[in-house]
């Protein structure tokens, strides 16, 4: 094992693994950077490459086009406020306040160093950790991800607001939203009125726009802003005071995302908003939080990042990929003849350890790509705002028509615009709707499985075979009512 | 990302170009702009990678590029019904599989007519399932599962990928076969359903061989039957030495074209995927994929088409009565 890991840092230290990796970190950030186009269709459209490529050299690639592209999510959601992905709904909130502020570069710093640090972080505790991760990997089936899914749907409606009751309104608007198109087990159609184009069910990223950047563009035409500008300056860039006030934000969002990324099916959006949630109940000032708060960029996208070290374990330890983006990495792996399984580390010990060592160098490596490049991220708040806003306009239209090429999600796109500037206008927050949206599918797919596998004794089941789900479950209330009177203090004091 | 350029800067071009010529250039020869292939699946899935190496090696035969594009939902209607709606000029091909294409009609109402609406060009390859149980299950053999089956009906979990999908339907030709009862609980996939056999929570799943092979060798998890007339692995049984007759247990992956696409544009497209079978590159790269390329014409694979109309007819109306 040691001596496979040493072997492993003599093999990642090549200079063309470091170079494809730059490439694939630089172009991953500019494909998450364009809304609508996502990392994984990048890494599907050049896989083929990395088979003609050594194996620490095309893995590394796709794997830098992966990490890149994560942080390059961020950067349009904290200066346009377009999240292009539900992972960047959580940076958004404070980012986009901070970019009003004039602060942006302050903000995509924190977000770049977020990002690297949970990465890193998780990196290394998966590689440390990779057989007691597989084994307690095993341990999450449905009952356990259902209990999750809803323990965390609550923190996120008490925890989000400054009044519980509207979010979860707008939460439960969400969970219906996400029920309208055909049902993902018994594939009955609900809501869709008999219109084929609701079949498939509502698109996220026509949402995302619409209720995010949309109403942003509006108050800035409305109130015809000439005079305040978006936000005319860049800013200062981070201070290592402001990063150093982090740390701790930033530490607590790595366990949180870490120990998330262990539990197969619940991903980077309920760990950036679990991240972003916790650091607002444990700060002296939560009511800063929305309001342009460095420590809330922290906190999410810490939290999304370190997702990704334990997600890369039951691919690499039973061959299994737990989703699309694995998936094209198993396509990877297995097209350089190295099979991930059990038995992988027994044969090509070496060569899995390089490739983890190169994750991290990669991730070290993109601390600096991305500090070079913020400033000219940064310089599109600095366009005046009458070319901006058109280009922020054009830019949400393409970006949710490229999506899925369908016209229908133009008209999605205005629909959720509109809905937007109105619920901005009556004081509701949109963030529990959209996430009541993204984790409802994923909810009631893990319910469904359970009451399949229950064979009709539902308490039986729980209570007799899953009683770690069973204790999820009685915590929910408990949890949400304690966290519900600290919000309730944190307000009216 | 420079394929990705490639990709968008080539179809703006032929965009463009076909804005241009689509006046007065009826005559000139099939295929002057690139050819776009639609997936009715999402990214990343075995379909998106083999099209990858299918639009990589392809324009060598073509002379034009060919484009993925990927548009799910719907459980695979979204994009068939783009592709149904889609000019029958060879332009745009479905590159989708038999469930999605032959089975789906008897299930719900289809906004086309998969019969009607399409001809098949090529079958590009298959992918035989295989029965598997953990390494330390009780069930040594096939006969073994079917006794326990159909001693306890309902009390053997099967984790599937999805309701009609490419684990549920030989399951549920497996039950109807052998006249027994499984629990079948669906997963987000293959990959979710395999950990759900080895976490425990399910009893049984299927697998395809290529991807089984890791779990196989170090003993995870046993094979009980596979599809097809041949053994694949010496001392399995295949599903009709167990008692399963007939085209169960393939995922055909084939490329069709809307009906009424013109007869030269059909055999030139069918010829292009011919040579493929004998592109080394090709067959290299598929191999590393750990797929195999059997690759059948069309009107070769239409014959197998209304056999499997006649077949998943039976099967939807015996399983939707119950």
């Amino acid at each position: 094992m040691i001596e496979q890991f040493f072997e492993g840092l003599s093999m990642a230290l090549r200079i063309d693994t470091f170079v494809m990796m730059a490439l694939g970190l630089f172009g991953g950030m500019l494909v998450g950077a364009l809304p609508g186009f996502t990392t994984l269709m990048a890494m599907a459209i050049l896989l083929p490459i990395s088979f003609f490529l050594d194996p620490l050299v095309g893995i590394p690639f796709l794997l830098g086009i992966y990490k890149g592209g994560m942080f390059g999510g961020s950067i349009p959601a904290i200066l346009v406020s377009m999240p292009g992905t539900g992972a960047a709904v959580a940076t958004s909130r404070d980012g986009y306040a901070l970019t009003k502020q004039g602060k942006s570069r302050k903000a995509l710093d924190m977000a770049l160093f977020a990002s690297v640090f949970g990465d890193t972080a998780s990196d290394i505790f998966t590689i440390l950790m990779i057989f007691p991760i597989a084994v307690l990997v095993m341990q999450f089936g449905p009952p356990e991800l259902f209990a999750v899914l809803l323990m965390s749907l609550i923190i996120i409606a008490v925890t989000s607001g400054s009044n519980p009751l509207k979010a979860l309104i707008m939460m439960m608007l969400g969970l219906w939203l996400s029920f309208i198109g055909t049902d993902p087990l018994g594939g009955v159609e609900r809501f869709t009125f008999g219109l084929f184009e609701l079949k498939s069910g509502i698109p996220l990223l026509p949402m995302l726009i619409g209720v995010f950047a949309i109403p942003e563009i509006a108050s800035v035409v409305m109130r015809n802003e000439k005079t305040r500008q978006l936000a005319a300056v860049m800013g200062e860039r981070l201070t290592l005071t402001e990063l150093r006030r982090c740390f701790r934000t930033i530490g607590r969002s790595t366990v949180i995302g870490t120990s998330i990324g262990i539990i197969p099916g619940l991903g980077q959006v309920v760990a950036a908003m679990m991240g972003y949630s916790a650091a607002k109940n444990a700060s002296e000032t939560p009511e800063k939080f929305g309001q342009g708060e460095l420590e809330g960029v922290a906190a999410a996208e810490a939290a999304n990042n370190s997702v990704n070290g334990p997600t890369m374990v039951p691919l690499l330890t039973l061959g299994i990929p737990g989703d699309n983006v694995t998936a094209i990495l198993l396509g990877a792996f297995v097209a350089q003849g190295l099979r991930p399984g059990p038995q992988l580390f027994d044969e090509q010990g070496a060569t899995v350890f390089a490739i983890l060592i190169a994750m991290i160098f990669g991730n070290i490596m993109f601390l600096a790509i991305g500090y070079l490049s913020i400033p000219l991220f940064s310089r599109i708040v600095t366009i005046k705002v009458s070319v901006l806003i058109p280009l922020v306009i054009m830019f949400a239209f393409a970006g949710a028509f490229v999506f899925r090429s369908d016209s229908v999600d133009l008209l999605m796109l205005v629909v959720f615009g509109i809905f937007g500037i109105v619920a901005k206008a009556a004081r509701f927050d949109v963030m529990p709707m959209v996430m009541g949206f993204i984790l409802g599918p994923p909810l009631e797919y893990a319910f469904g499985q359970t009451v399949a596998m229950t064979n009709g004794d539902m308490f039986g089941f729980f209570l007799g075979e899953r009683w770690g789900a069973a204790t999820v479950l009685a915590l929910c209330p408990v949890f949400g009512y304690l966290l519900w009177k600290r919000m309730q203090s944190v307000n009216t004091a | 990302m420079f394929g990705l350029m490639k990709k968008t800067l080539t179809g703006l071009v032929g965009a463009g170009l076909a804005l241009g010529l689509t006046v007065g250039t009826a005559q000139a020869e099939y295929p002057e702009k690139p050819i776009t292939m639609v997936i009715p699946l999402g990214a990343g899935g075995s379909h998106d990678l083999n099209a990858r190496v299918i639009t990589s090696i392809i324009p060598t035969y073509l002379n034009q590029a060919m484009i993925v594009r990927l548009t799910p939902g719907a459980g695979g209607q979204k994009g068939t019904q783009e592709v149904a709606n889609a000019g029958a000029d060879g332009y745009t091909l479905l590159f989708t599989h038999n469930y999605i294409d032959q089975l789906q009609q008897h299930v719900e109402s289809l906004p086309y007519n998969p019969n009607e609406d399409f001809v098949p060009v090529a079958r590009i390859n298959y992918a035989p399932i295989a029965v598997v149980v953990r390494g330390d299950s009780p069930y040594e053999t096939m006969d073994d599962l079917i006794a326990a089956s159909k001693a306890d009906p309902g009390g053997i979990q099967m984790a599937h990928s999805g309701n009609w999908g490419a684990l549920f339907v030989p399951a549920a030709q497996f039950m109807k076969a052998l006249d027994m009862q499984w629990n079948l609980v669906p997963y987000q996939g293959g990959g979710p359903a395999m950990q759900a056999l080895l976490s425990g929570d399910a009893d049984v799943t299927m697998g395809f061989p290529s991807t089984l092979a890791g779990q196989i060798q170090s003993g995870d998890v046993r094979v009980l039957a596979t599809a097809g007339a041949e053994r694949i692995y010496d001392d399995v049984p295949t599903f009709g030495e167990v008692g399963v007759e007939g085209d169960v247990g393939f995922m055909h992956r084939v490329v069709l074209a809307p009906a009424n696409t013109p007869k030269e544009v059909l055999t030139k497209l069918e010829e292009a995927f011919a040579a493929l079978a004998e592109d080394k590159t090709f067959t290299r790269m598929m191999g590393r994929l750990g797929e195999n390329v059997d690759i059948i014409n069309g009107e070769a694979y239409q014959a197998m088409r209304d056999e499997q109309f006649g077949a998943y007819k039976v099967l939807v109306e015996q399983l939707t009565s119950q």
